[in-house]
């Protein structure tokens, strides 16, 4: 069976910066993935590649087996999306939202309707389905973008940084949320700063630094015995540990 | 520390520029344009020496009061571009109200155009001054005009500065802006209709009504000088301490009102209004007519080209009428087609108003027919509100023309120019897409850097469109009035032909499309 997502040398740069160079992700089928890393990393970058939102300069990208730049037919109906930076159609209501995205996916009204208003009680959003997109709060963005990504019912879905900026009880919706969905055999891939929130929810984890995967496999096998934070202060090399100068910084004895 | 603000002023003019070639060329054209309005300001109102004393001082008193409501207008609507000018930016840091006053008066008098209008304000002196006296009290006067300028600036600015950063707020100030922008051009009308009379009558009663306030009070102290001239002065003084006053009361309240950008709006379902998407098909050509209708009304950007499309075009169908008495089919058929361009021209950059969100479509599109029925779509709900108000803009034409059968050849002409000028935009949106800025502006429709491809893209828009449409528009102009049937066909197949060709470049190059349109602004 092929994995989820797969892919060879991915490589792109910007101007004289390399983002990504060379990146070989594998997800297999099924799993809840973390893709972790420092800023600049290339986490965006490649989720953007992946899911057909930014041309890569090479390499190539399987999803389901599936080439996603030679077939987007096969892929695009399978994937779901929450990019970075919550860009959604800000002049639309919540509701609107997910109406439009369910049938620009050419799924009949009445099952969008049907949907739409699952969705949105599940995220608790009832109350708030009318407003506009542009007056929500941040985890009221992420819990609609996640509902938009999730409405086609997709294989495989991406989300780039899900749970920054969400409040507890949100962050705890959404979780629940793509435990039920992973649980049925769908899988995730999201990206996070998160380590402890990694821990507690994936089964698969890919440590990116540098525009490189520097450690990929099953959450024991990347951590080998301590926490995931140790282990991945060890793979991308702790810059500093915050001893030297200040002297002054503290209340004086 | 009043220093410590005009520095960071200036650091923050700095840092804005570094590293970007089109923003330091804007700079130097901006630093260039404000010198040369400065010469131009100080020679024109020097200038006005040479005419009669009393029309004078009337057209000096007019000129002070032009640069008070100017200064009181840009600033609202470049709010937000200057960090300086928002006082909740400096509200955590350890500041009395006294200091943060003058702190942030000086930094708006730092800078390019308040020192050019300064200097432009001291041709009022040249104009009014007589003798001596009159440069002695002149020179006090314009900085003190100068210094109401500024703090009735700042006074709006804080006062509206709560409601400037909701959502709602700036939606409505985006639309009044132009809405203040076109009406500057109704004096212009007027005088050409000849409705005004008198012009030196006008003015007089303009110099009346100004008479007794502090830029006419400033303008009469110059030209009277003496006891007289001082009195004023100190009014106009006076007048500045008050508004600086109640700057600081509106600061102080500014500073401890919590913030309502995060306050939520209200509900856009109303109970008992049909919705449109009842009468629309399913699937996603629905989809898209009815998100585009949605943001031509809901949409600050989009509801702004439509009310300018109709105005401009209103105006020109009156001045039109105004300047001979000779009407024609030409003085129908010139403001319909016109009001069509400026439509389509929306069409040019079709993506542009979606900007980063484009790629909720770029996931969902999977072949190049999604992407021509999203093109169909965005020219259907174009027609929708289009086709109408071209029908419209033909009438009021034929009207004012006088003879509303010339609308039965205009309309379907200017129906057909929109038809060709969205198949002519379909191909531009894909080929050459550009970002909307976020905000409005008057100046550039454009994200930095990318002024030049807009304006280049209404152009080739527009001409192309101008040469597609000769083999109508031509046997029309000379007298086989029945060839505009044929306008309605061509202008359909064109817009059909234009998608059809767009949507297969276009799919090609989705990821750039979508990087064209999401630059930073």
């Amino acid at each position: 069976m092929a994995d989820a997502v797969r892919t060879q040398g991915l490589y792109k740069r910007f101007g004289q910066q390399t983002a990504v160079g060379g990146v070989d992700l594998v997800v297999p089928r099924g799993s809840f993935a973390g893709l972790v890393g420092p800023n600049g990393a290339g986490k965006t970058t490649t989720l953007s590649m992946v899911t057909g939102l930014l041309r890569p300069d090479g390499g190539r990208i399987e999803i389901d087996g599936h080439d996603v730049w030679a077939d987007p037919v096969s892929v695009k109906a399978h994937i779901g999306v929450l990019p970075e930076g919550l860009r959604l159609f800000e002049r639309l209501s919540g509701r609107e939202l997910l109406m439009y995205g369910g049938r620009l996916r050419g799924i009949p009204m009445d099952e969008v309707g049907k949907r739409a208003d699952e969705l949105l009680k599940v995220m608790d959003l009832v109350e708030a389905q009318d407003k506009l997109v542009v007056d929500y709060s941040t985890g009221m963005r992420k819990k609609i973008g996640l509902a938009a990504a999730l409405l086609h019912n997709p294989g495989v879905l991406f989300l780039d940084e899900p749970f920054e900026g969400v409040d507890p009880v949100s962050a705890n919706t959404l979780t629940e949320v793509l435990r039920r969905y992973t649980a049925s055999g769908s899988t995730v891939v999201f990206s996070s700063h998160a380590m402890d929130l990694v821990e507690r929810l994936c089964d698969w984890v890919s440590v990116m630094n540098r525009g490189l995967v520097v450690a990929q496999g099953p959450l024991d096998d990347v951590r080998r015995g301590r926490t995931l934070n140790e282990a991945f202060l060890d793979l991308v090399g702790a810059r500093g540990n915050g001893e030297e100068g200040l002297s002054w910084l503290g209340s004086p004895a | 520390m009043t220093w410590l603000f005009v520095r960071l002023k200036l650091s923050l003019v700095r840092g804005g520029l570094r590293g970007d070639a089109g923003k330091q060329a804007g700079f130097v054209f901006s630093l260039a344009a404000a010198l040369l309005a400065a010469v131009a300001g100080f020679a024109l109102l020097s200038l006005i020496r040479l005419a009669p004393s009393g029309v004078a001082l009337d057209l000096v008193a007019a000129a002070f009061a032009m640069f008070a409501v100017g200064w009181i207008i840009v600033p609202l609507t470049a709010f937000g571009l200057d960090e300086t000018l928002d006082p909740a930016r400096l509200a955590v840091f350890p500041l009395t109200t006294r200091q943060l006053a003058t702190g942030m008066l000086a930094a708006s008098a730092a800078g390019a155009w308040p020192i050019a209008s300064l200097a432009a304000l001291f041709g009022g002196m040249v104009a009014l001054a007589h003798g001596p006296g009159g440069v002695l009290l002149g020179v006090p006067a314009v900085v003190l005009q100068f210094a109401f300028c500024l703090t009735a600036s700042r006074l709006v600015t804080t006062a509206l500065s709560g409601v400037l950063r909701t959502r709602r707020g700036r939606d409505l100030l985006a639309v009044a802006a132009i809405f203040v922008v076109l009406l500057v051009q109704l004096p212009n009308l007027l005088v050409n209709r000849g409705l005004s009379g008198d012009p030196t009558r006008v003015l007089a009663s303009v110099g009346d009504v100004l008479r007794w306030t502090p830029p006419g009070l400033a303008a009469h102290a110059i030209a009277d000088g003496g006891l007289v001239g001082a009195a004023e002065l100190i009014v106009v003084a006076m007048s500045v301490v008050v508004l600086g006053w109640l700057w600081i009361v509106a600061l102080r309240h500014a500073l401890v009102r919590p913030d309502a950008s995060t306050r939520s709006g209200g509900s856009v379902r109303r109970p008992g209004r049909v919705s449109i998407g009842r009468f629309l098909p399913d699937g996603m050509l629905g989809a898209v007519v009815a998100k585009e209708l949605k943001y031509a009304g809901r949409e600050p950007r989009g509801r702004v080209n439509w009310i300018i499309a109709l105005f401009v075009t209103v105006l020109i169908t009156l001045s039109l009428h105004g300047q001979d008495g000779r009407a024609g089919l030409g003085s129908v058929l010139g403001p319909a087609c016109m009001a069509a361009v400026m439509i389509g021209l929306q069409a040019a950059n079709s993506f542009g108003i979606d900007g980063r969100s484009l790629w909720m479509n770029a996931v969902a599109f999977s072949t190049p027919r999604d992407m021509r029925t999203d093109l169909a779509g965005r020219h259907l709900a174009m027609a929708v509100i289009g086709v109408p108000m071209l029908a419209l803009v033909s009438l009021f034409a034929a009207l004012v023309a006088g003879d509303a059968v010339w609308a039965l050849v205009a309309a379907p002409i200017a129906w057909g120019v929109l038809g060709v000028a969205m198949g002519v935009g379909a191909l531009t949106s894909v080929t050459s897409p550009y970002t909307y800025p976020d905000r409005l502006n008057a100046f550039s429709g454009a994200a930095p850097g990318q002024g030049g491809q807009a304006f280049a893209i209404s152009f080739a828009t527009t001409l192309v469109t101008g040469v597609l449409m000769l083999p109508v528009v031509l046997p029309v102009l000379f007298g086989l009035t029945w060839w505009a049937v044929l306008a309605v066909p061509y202008g359909v197949a064109a817009a059909w032909a234009g998608r059809r060709i767009a949507a297969g470049v276009g799919f090609a190059r989705l990821p750039e499309i979508l990087a064209a349109i999401s630059r930073p602004t």
